[in-house]
């Protein structure tokens, strides 16, 4: 297959980066839920035994 | 993505060999789901069993037909479909290897389900000795193993002609996805082939008297781990690669995803002592040691739910949306394709979070076989897997079949999914929710001679029974759905989605590829956290147990 594109550089867009703000709140939010809930199991644990 | 060797269409012979796993798995979902509510009615308190069967017996046909059939039957469909599509047609004699995988895997199901409805085997889907079946279980989950691997052969005959034909160059995502899982089970399955082929089955042939618990349970986990890794990888495939396209965005990165892959690959398998935290003969340092491996798994699929964010929200912008979330808006929610699985992945959020509760020694204690870990496995198997498996089939099946998803099928579809997240979320919340009061798994109805606490523990499992009966519904919807889809949809063109990476990724390095490389760590790895403790296990070993047969 031809492939005229050989040699060219991919990374000449300058274009800005899209903002991923969005994700990185998403991710903090769900860190956020893993630690209140593993907290949530580990005080019925210690309450326990 | 390499688009050389893609396929417009999955070729009419190969699409016959998928739907054929996709029959034998949309049957077992069928009895499998009847089991289950019958599992829950019984719980209830409220229903009793006819006097010819039994709670044991209806939960082990509900673990095989859905842990073990369905699951094993539709991935390989699955992923000899995406090998065909993203690789090129099979040849004849892949084809071939394709069908006396599906025929052997398909006589061991029917063996195996012989001998459940005879009540020979209600031993439950895990087999744990002491409990002995008939030999026939054993000799048909064999022959469903061996029959994966056949398929499997096709799998890896597929990648390495591709990769003859096209030097230098990396494999086409999605099969190279298919083959990490199919690695992985190999490497995986060889455990538990151990302990049936040189435990189980001479045990239950009567030609050796004892068993030794601990190296069988041993070897079960080996494999009972990486056996839900192998469940839920097809599951990312579909989010990695396929539903960035069906929502018209981009792979965010296809490096990621293959090194979120090979990290499943190196961390699945030497683990198998996190689901063994609570048994006596195993050294607290090596179970130590495994927890910490466990605890790696968390950061491939960290990543997953990272670039999973990140297609979501690159697409969002690039319809212009604003705002931290006005992203979410954007999403197709009125294309099933995309609102199924998507639940799938909110489902795997409080899936995650059990799972690293699970595994954590001190909670395990808390939560360790009681009704919770069912409540956690319903969320990552029964919701996440299978509605993203049930997203996949709303396309793959017409796409195969030369039929198309018409408007009012979506429509059930997108029905479909919601009824089982209503339904799910009463079954596992309950089971969450009665496991922390101490509910035991695994359990017919009981008040345990009117104890106060085993009376706590009713209303959930009233609870329970309501969110199985919605769930059935759900079943009976999806598999009103697979019927049309495949036999009665109109005929026509349905699209087989696969992702395009994003402009701005990386290019793919070739390390991935490395077979030998990846392989080598991955026994390196196992012999690392496995060698010693059965040295102990064997050379301290009891003198076994005879066989229980209760049922
Ligand atoms: C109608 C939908 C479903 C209902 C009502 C249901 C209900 C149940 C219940 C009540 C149990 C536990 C019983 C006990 O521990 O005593 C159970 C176990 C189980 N379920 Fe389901 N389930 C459903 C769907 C599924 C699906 C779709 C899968 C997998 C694809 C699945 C896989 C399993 C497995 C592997 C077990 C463990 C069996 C064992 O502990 O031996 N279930 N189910
Ligand atoms: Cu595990």
């Amino acid at each position: 297959m031809a492939q005229p594109e050989i040699g060219k550089k991919t990374h000449t867009k300058v274009e800005d980066q899209p903002s991923l703000k969005g994700t990185l709140a998403s991710v903090f939010l769900l860190g956020f839920f893993l630690i209140v809930t593993w907290l949530g199991v580990f005080f019925l644990f210690v309450d326990r035994f | 993505m390499n688009t050389n060797s893609m396929n417009p269409k999955v070729d009419r012979r190969d699409g016959k060999l998928t739907m054929a796993h996709f029959y034998v798995a949309f049957i077992a979902l069928a009895i499998g789901g009847l089991a289950g509510l019958l599992q829950t009615l019984v719980r209830s308190g409220k229903f009793q069993l006819p006097t010819w069967t039994g709670y044991y017996q209806i939960l082990t046909l509900h673990g095989v037909v859905l842990g073990l059939v369905l699951t094993t039957f539709f991935i390989m469909g699955f992923q000899l479909a995406l090998v065909s599509k993203t690789s090129g047609t099979f040849t004849r004699k892949q084809r071939l290897t394709g069908w006396i995988g599906f025929w052997t895997m398909t006589i061991g199901t029917i063996m195996t389900a012989i001998m459940i409805l005879t009540n020979q085997a209600s031993v439950l889907y895990t087999f744990y000795a002491p409990l002995q079946a008939h030999a026939l279980f054993y000799l048909g989950l064999t022959l469903v193993i061996i029959g994966s691997w056949i398929d499997g052969a096709a799998i890896i005959m597929a990648y390495t002609s591709w990769r003859k034909a096209n030097p230098g160059k990396p494999s086409p995502l999605l099969t190279f996805m298919s083959l990490v899982n199919t690695l992985m089970w190999i490497v995986a399955t060889i455990g538990v082939a151990a302990t049936v082929l040189f435990q189980l089955l001479p045990w239950s042939l009567g030609l050796v008297d004892r068993v030794d618990v601990l190296v069988s349970r041993t070897l079960f986990w080996y494999f009972g781990h990486p056996l839900v890794y192998f469940w839920l990888l097809p599951a990312y495939m579909a989010w990695y690669a396929i539903v960035p396209k069906i929502i018209g965005g981009k792979i965010f990165s296809d490096s990621l995803a293959r090194m979120s892959f090979i990290l499943f690959l190196l961390f699945s398998i030497p683990v198998g002592f996190h689901h063994q935290l609570m048994e006596p003969g195993i050294d607290p340092a090596w179970k130590f040691l495994q927890v910490i491996l466990t605890f790696l798994v968390v950061i491939p699929s960290l990543m997953t739910a990272f670039s999973l964010f990140a297609t979501f929200e690159m697409y969002g912008r690039s319809k212009g949306s604003t705002g931290l979330f006005g992203w979410v808006k954007k999403l197709p929610w009125g294309d099933a394709r995309f609102a199924v699985p998507f639940i799938g992945m909110l489902a795997f959020i409080p899936a995650g979070a059990g799972g690293i509760i699970n595994a954590s020694n001190q909670l395990n204690q808390v939560v360790h076989n009681t009704i919770w870990v069912t409540g956690h496995f319903h969320l990552t198997l029964a919701t996440s897997v299978v509605l993203t498996f049930f997203g996949i089939s709303y396309w793959l099946v017409p796409h195969l079949t030369g039929r198309v998803l018409t408007k009012a099928m979506n429509k059930l579809a997108i029905i479909q999914g919601v009824v089982w997240a209503i339904g799910m979320t009463f079954m596992s919340g309950a089971m969450h929710a009665a496991g922390l009061l101490g509910a035991p798994r695994r359990s017919s109805f009981s008040t345990y001679g009117g104890s106060e606490q085993a009376a706590e523990w009713i209303p959930y499992q009233i609870a329970q029974a309501v969110g199985g009966t919605i769930l059935f519904l759900g079943i009976i919807l999806m598999l009103y759905i697979f019927v049309n889809l495949a036999f009665f949809a109109p005929k026509g063109e349905e699209e087989f989605p696969v992702g395009e990476v994003a402009d701005q990724a990386e290019k793919t390095p070739m390390v991935f590829e490395n077979w030998k490389l990846w392989l080598g760590i991955t026994v390196l790895l196992i012999l690392f956290a496995y060698t010693i403790p059965f040295i102990d296990m064997i050379q301290n070993a009891p003198i076994g147990s005879k066989g229980y047969k209760f049922f």
